[in-house]
């Protein structure tokens, strides 16, 4: 599914974010993506969705070679791909279903489409008798859950995670990663950046560990 | 048919969300639609004047007060034997001097000082209306002006074509200013539309996570400046048309002497549809603009 060959990716004031990252998961994995702060994790999932372009080497995802896509095949490349993040991104003056439903209407599903896969995908995150509430009014772990059920509202082939726990507690965090590891049994590929050992450890699913740019291990 | 669907949508909702700062961008639009209007309220008006008057063409020949009747008799058969001619009528020295009293009757005293009668006599010729078309006039006019006899020749369609070319010239020059303000007001409402982006950022930035096609993420932009122009051109529209009635009821009864008993005419439905078309590009310009930013 993602495949990386001598991936480097250096800033301006000659900073290496990523240095020589080869890697690989395959469809249908589970993997962490681990270290410290500043290794690199976040600067790799940015340019999976293209957000960042790397300084050398090549990505390779779901067939895709990401440095040959135009701007329209990038867009069409993302619609495969889901995300989240730390700080859930929710748009706060949207209702929890319109938040979902966001997704199927801005790829042009037809309306009534737009609002069934969305309440199946609340429904699936046990959110469903929260469909009219503001993001605002909800926890974390809840808004966090949203998040979830809006990536998996474009029913993608890859679901990317930066942080998803990192402003969760225990308890909610690994609420999370089995929400995560149920999408992950659906066939979905999973790939969660995270600096928490704990949560790893308690999952148990193949890790890359990262250190200043580099991989460092491998388990 | 989903993307337009939606760009108006989200491009109406945007309007309304920043209703304030596009209530200028409206207003710029409006004024540079006014100002295109009212050239095409001005120019259409005086067309159909001249359209009237051309249709209506005639030349006056003065004969001089020496000419014989074997001179005036030559003229009025190269006249008639130029086959241009609907009916010409000889008005003696006697008859324009009557005809002065009595069309400026309150001039009429004025004519008793008067040592003889200083008014030539004159050939009057209606002509053909084709005949106005293809030249054949201006040559039967440069003919009789080589007559023996002849003082001058008066043919309205030299002035006509001077109010034309005039015409012309204001209208092109109202039409760069017309393109200066229509620029200008791009610019505010791509201003405008952009101040509305930055609410919108953190959705646009889902929309291009989740692949929203460039039509999507664009289009209300667009959609938000086109209906911004359109509201323009018909607030100019609206303008223009109190401005006609508020001219007619002012001075309605001198005008109806140049429109031959009618009054100005306010735009056609197809100059208005064009005014307000004009507008909406003007907006979707400035909205096209833009959008550019939003990806």
């Amino acid at each position: 599914m993602i495949e990386t060959q001598h991936l480097s990716k250096l800033y301006s004031r000659g900073l290496y974010a990523l240095r020589d990252l080869t890697i690989s998961v395959a469809k249908g994995e589970f993997v962490f993506l681990t270290g410290p702060s500043g290794a690199g994790k976040s600067t790799f999932l940015r340019m999976l969705l293209l957000q960042e372009r790397p300084s050398e080497g090549e990505i390779f995802v779901n067939g895709h070679n990401l440095a040959t896509l135009s701007r329209s095949d990038i867009q069409e490349y993302r619609r495969g791909i889901g995300f989240i993040f730390q700080d859930f991104k929710l748009i706060p003056s949207r209702t929890v279903l319109e938040n979902v439903s966001f997704v199927p209407e801005v790829l042009g599903v037809p309306a009534a489409q737009q609002k069934r896969r969305a309440f199946q995908v609340l429904k699936w995150v046990g959110l469903q008798h929260r469909m009219n509430a503001l993001p605002n009014d909800l926890s974390g772990g809840e808004q966090q859950r949203v998040a979830i059920a809006r990536a998996l509202a474009s029913e993608p082939v890859l679901l990317l995670a930066d942080e998803p726990t990192g402003n969760l507690d225990p308890d909610l965090s690994l609420e999370i990663m089995n929400l995560l590891r149920e999408v992950n049994a659906g066939g979905t590929t999973v790939l969660v950046a995270t600096h928490d050992r704990e949560l790893i450890r308690l999952v148990g699913r193949r890790t890359v560990t990262l250190d200043a740019g580099k991989v460092v291990e491998v388990a | 048919m989903r993307a337009i669907d939606y760009a108006l949508r989200e491009g109406w909702a945007s309007l309304w969300r920043s209703r304030g700062s596009s209530a200028f961008a409206i207003l710029a639009i409006a004024l540079a639609m006014i100002v295109l209007g009212t050239l095409l309220l001005v120019t259409w008006n005086i067309e159909r004047i001249l359209v009237q008057w051309a249709s209506a063409a005639e030349f006056s020949v003065y004969l001089r007060d020496d000419a014989s009747s074997e001179q005036r008799g030559a003229i009025e058969m190269t006249i008639d034997s130029s086959g241009v001619v609907e009916r010409r009528e000889f008005i003696s020295k006697a008859d324009a001097i009557g005809r002065f009293r009595r069309e400026f009757a309150e001039l009429a005293s004025l004519t008793d000082s008067f040592e003889g009668n200083p008014f030539p006599a004159s050939i009057e010729v209606r002509i053909r209306p084709a005949a106005e078309q293809d030249g054949r006039t201006a040559a039967l006019v440069r003919q009789v002006s080589g007559l023996a006899g002849v003082a001058d020749v008066r043919y309205d369609r030299e002035w006509l074509g001077r109010l034309a070319s005039g015409l012309a010239a204001v209208r092109g020059a109202g039409l760069v200013l017309a393109i200066v303000m229509a620029m200008a007001a791009a610019l505010t409402v791509a201003s405008v539309v952009r101040l509305g982006m930055h609410a919108r950022r953190q959705e646009l930035d889902i929309m291009q996570l989740v692949g929203s096609p460039i039509a999507f993420i664009r289009g209300p932009f667009v959609a938000e400046g086109v209906l911004q122009g359109g509201l323009g051109a018909v607030t100019a529209l609206a303008f223009l048309w109190l401005g006609q009635g508020l001219i007619s009821a002012l001075w309605g009864t001198e005008l109806s002497v140049l429109f031959d008993g009618g009054s100005i005419a306010f735009l056609p439905a197809r100059l208005s549809a064009a005014l307000v078309t004009g507008g909406m590009a003007v907006g979707g310009v400035g909205g096209f603009a833009a959008s550019r930013h939003a990806i």
